[in-house]
């Protein structure tokens, strides 16, 4: 029988088609796996399943007939998530968060008693020993997780959404986990289980839908595919054909990080864009912040300029020709209650000043020539940075850089939720500082961008740097890299 | 522009103006220069005190001890001048053991990591503590030399020099967040201290600073307080916490984003000076002017949400 059914399900955000047009389908007690890359929609249609986002187009139906969810309240009694992020009160006990908002009173008064005894009756149906008494704070990750399941689980619904459940978890809490899918699945629950662990699709799954673009591409039985077949979907057709690189001869080597027992050195030369690929929470961002924020541990060994390099703090790393452009563009690359004035010169006050004072004209003249230069869509220098686009913000993000003389600029995912013209935009910005002799440190969660515009790409796995790709890519190759599929042959380096 | 716009821009300033007019109408004498002097006079140490508060909002900080410190330099800058110090030299000593407090205070946020509030809630106590083992509990009435009480009650011409101390003050502090590499740097801090810490400012630093320069404008205010009396209580500059925190939150409702800035809180300071003054006059009991004070701080927080949330900040 028919669980859940989308049609033509869509959600466009300003500027970006998030899903188009997906058309899903569950059966009662089916595991159905969900795949894709990073940014290929899969959070999206959790979401929209979720009541967190409401659909720009299409319908969803349940047991055969229309629903809408208005919020996450109304999705409650239908659909069960458990998401990526843990959303459990640190110092309430297991029991506590399992009963929030939904207490056992007697006479006005929380009835404890009643409560455990609820919940032991409820861990018993599914054979399951947690330790509900301790503050989960305290509680391990795989604990912590498994909680969260239960609690999703309490509310008894028919569907349950697992959001990469097995990330934080061991390998004896993974077995745990997925006797619990599978005896969920003999109760007739339907289970939509999305994972970047391929494996894990052929271990559990009845069948298998990837994701790519936003886009729907393939249904099928786990016995009808293979995961060589499974990585070719996930991987966009166009992707060797989507930006003109411009290829520069190679320049002096900038930077060289060694990592402890290791044959993979990163190497960074100049005229050169080295591009930094693994999924979310890979470890990328964390290297490179290693590299500007310094670091205690002695597995990382960097030369600058053939020089031995320590890093001991941003300033340090600014001093050194290191620029970072982080991530969260709004959290830690601009100052919101700035204007665009103000954000592309408070880091560089110190020259553009006499005796301590702001000079105001060579301010002026600065970011007049830098808004010019990128062609940052402002009416004035005097415009708050928060009315800007994300494509305008990340270019006043940069742009504050632009006369550093920098030698190696880390972009930490530069082209996120920005428009296509802007990532062009932002590529050639790339390219042109790598033109004039800097060395690119380039962090995408886009493969696409990545084999379009880099010149060499090392992959990170688990917080390892667990390969190094040189032009031209197999995407293929790459992407299996990245899954951790193809690590044991790599030899496999702690960062 | 329209209406709305106006109002959440420059709403402070028509209320400021139009609270003046009504004054100006119905209270003969009050636009009397020696009553607007008067008015100056009433907000000079409450405006010092709070220009350093000003600055702690801006490095995104709180203090909670300027009061208490103020009380406690108030009273030390008159005990040692009675028990022989030369004054210069007291009041010398003074400012120093201020701004050693706001470092102590800064040290304790950025270094231990305890939030401002608590950390300054804990060290205001403490200045307390230091008030009553330096008084015993008791004011210091006579023995200020004429010299030291000219600070707080000498005239030059008409002018108060204590509101010449206010207006120099302001303008030290408006050119300093304005027009200085260091103001930018603890607005940059205050604004987004990860962003400011990724572009190579020293965070840190500027938050001791901003704790410091608060500090020592509490110590001042102190100093300049017991010049005015001509005498020193162990709480008597308890008072500005709560006025303090009140014309900088008003302050703040100035600038067109909600921030703190040494303008503003002036402005802020004008409007109660104006209020309790005019209420005075009026013949208002003492208690309407805490009322009226309370519900003017409610507007102001409730008009400076209305503009963080319009600009997203």
């Amino acid at each position: 029988m028919e669980r859940l059914r989308t049609e033509g399900l869509t959600k466009q955000f300003p500027g970006v088609t998030a899903l188009n047009d997906v058309n899903f389908e569950l059966q009662e007690g089916e595991i159905h796996a969900l795949v894709g890359e990073n940014g290929a929609g899969k959070s999206t249609f959790v979401k929209i399943l979720a009541g967190i986002f409401q659909p720009s187009a299409g319908k969803i139906f349940i047991e055969n007939s229309e629903i809408k969810f208005a919020s996450p309240k109304d999705a409650f009694a239908y659909i069960g998530v458990v998401h990526q992020e843990r959303e459990l009160v640190p110092f309430y006990s297991g029991i506590c968060n399992l009963f929030l908002g939904q207490e056992i009173t007697s006479s006005g008064f929380l009835n404890r008693r009643a409560m455990q005894q609820k919940a032991l009756d409820f861990m018993r149906q599914y054979n399951l020993d947690l330790d509900m008494d301790t503050p989960v704070t305290n509680l391990g990750s795989g604990m912590q997780e498994m909680i969260t399941i239960l609690k999703v689980l309490f509310r008894s619904p028919k569907i349950v959404i697992f959001d990469e459940p097995t990330a934080p978890l061991s390998i004896k809490e993974t077995d745990v986990l997925f006797r619990l899918i599978k005896d969920l699945k003999s109760k007739g629950t339907s289970i939509i289980y999305i994972t970047h662990r391929l494996p894990e699709v052929f271990q559990l799954a009845d069948r298998v839908s990837v994701l790519r673009n936003g886009e729907k591409v393939v249904t099928a039985n786990v016995t009808d595919i293979a995961e060589q077949e499974l990585i070719r979907f996930m991987i966009a057709k166009d992707i060797n054909q989507q930006y003109p690189k411009a290829i520069l001869p190679r320049g002096d080597e900038i930077m060289k990080v060694k990592f402890h027992d290791s044959d993979i050195k990163i190497q960074i030369h100049a005229q050169e864009i080295v591009g930094f690929a693994g999924l979310v929470g890979s470890g990328r961002s964390e290297l490179a912040k290693k590299i500007v924020q310094g670091h205690k541990s002695e597995s990382l060994n960097i030369t600058l300029d053939n020089k031995a390099f320590k890093p001991s703090g941003p300033k340090f790393a600014i001093d050194h020709g290191i620029v970072m452009i982080p991530e969260d563009r709004r959290g830690e690359g601009l100052v919101p209650s700035f204007n665009v004035r103000e954000n592309l010169s408070f880091s560089h006050l110190s020259f553009l000043s006499r005796f301590g004072f702001r000079d105001e004209k060579k301010i002026s003249e600065r970011c007049d020539s830098i808004i010019k230069d990128l062609g940052i869509k402002v009416y004035s220098q005097f415009q708050l940075v928060n009315t800007l686009s994300g494509g305008n913000q990340q270019k006043v993000s940069l742009g504050k850089w632009l006369d550093a003389n920098a030698k190696i600029w880390i972009f930490d995912e530069p082209t996120q939720g920005i428009d296509v013209e802007t990532k062009v935009e932002i590529y050639r910005i790339m390219e042109r500082l790598a033109a004039q002799g800097a060395g690119i440190w380039f962090i995408s969660s886009d493969l696409k961008e990545l084999i379009s515009i880099s010149d060499k790409i090392y992959v990170m796995y688990q917080s390892k740097i667990v390969g190094e790709f040189m032009r031209p890519f197999e995407a293929e190759e790459i992407l299996q890299t990245m899954l951790g599929i193809k690590n044991k042959e790599i030899s496999e380096v702690t960062v | 522009m329209n209406v709305s716009k106006i109002l959440t821009q420059f709403g402070t300033v028509i209320a400021l103006i139009i609270l003046f007019i009504i004054f100006a109408i119905s209270v003969p004498g009050f636009v009397e220069s020696n009553n607007l002097i008067n008015i100056l006079t009433q907000i000079a140490l409450l405006t010092i005190i709070s220009q350093g508060f000003t600055v702690v909002l801006i490095v995104g900080e709180l203090d909670l001890s300027f009061a208490n410190l103020a009380s406690l330099t108030s009273v030390m800058v008159a005990g040692l001048i009675i028990h022989g110090v030369n004054p210069t030299l007291a009041i010398l000593i003074c400012l120093l053991g201020g701004i050693i407090f706001g470092v102590i205070n800064g040290t304790l946020v950025t270094r231990i990591g305890i939030p401002s509030l608590i950390t300054t809630l804990a060290t205001g106590i403490v200045a307390n503590g230091f008030i009553y083992m330096y008084t015993k509990g008791v004011s210091f009435y006579s023995g200020l030399p004429q010299g030291f009480l000219y600070l707080g009650r000498g005239r030059i011409g008409p002018i108060p020099v204590l509101v010449i101390i206010m207006l120099i003050y302001l303008a030290i502090f408006h050119i300093f967040v304005n027009r200085t590499v260091i103001g930018s740097n603890l607005k940059a801090t205050g604004g987004n201290a990860k962003a400011a810490f990724i572009a190579g400012i020293n965070v840190k630093f500027y938050k001791v600073l901003g704790l410091a320069i608060c500090s020592f404008s509490a110590a001042l205010a102190g100093i300049l307080l017991t010049a005015r009396l001509g005498a020193a209580n162990p709480e008597g500059a308890g008072g500005f916490l709560m006025e303090g925190f009140a014309i900088v939150l008003l302050g703040q409702t100035v600038s067109a984003i909600g921030m703190a800035s040494p303008i503003g809180t002036f402005i802020g300071a004008l409007i109660i000076g104006v209020l309790n003054n005019g209420l005075t006059l009026m013949g208002a009991q003492y208690y309407m002017q805490d009322i009226v004070k309370g519900i003017i701080i409610i507007l102001a927080v409730v008009i400076s949400s209305i503009q963080t949330k319009r600009m997203g900040v």
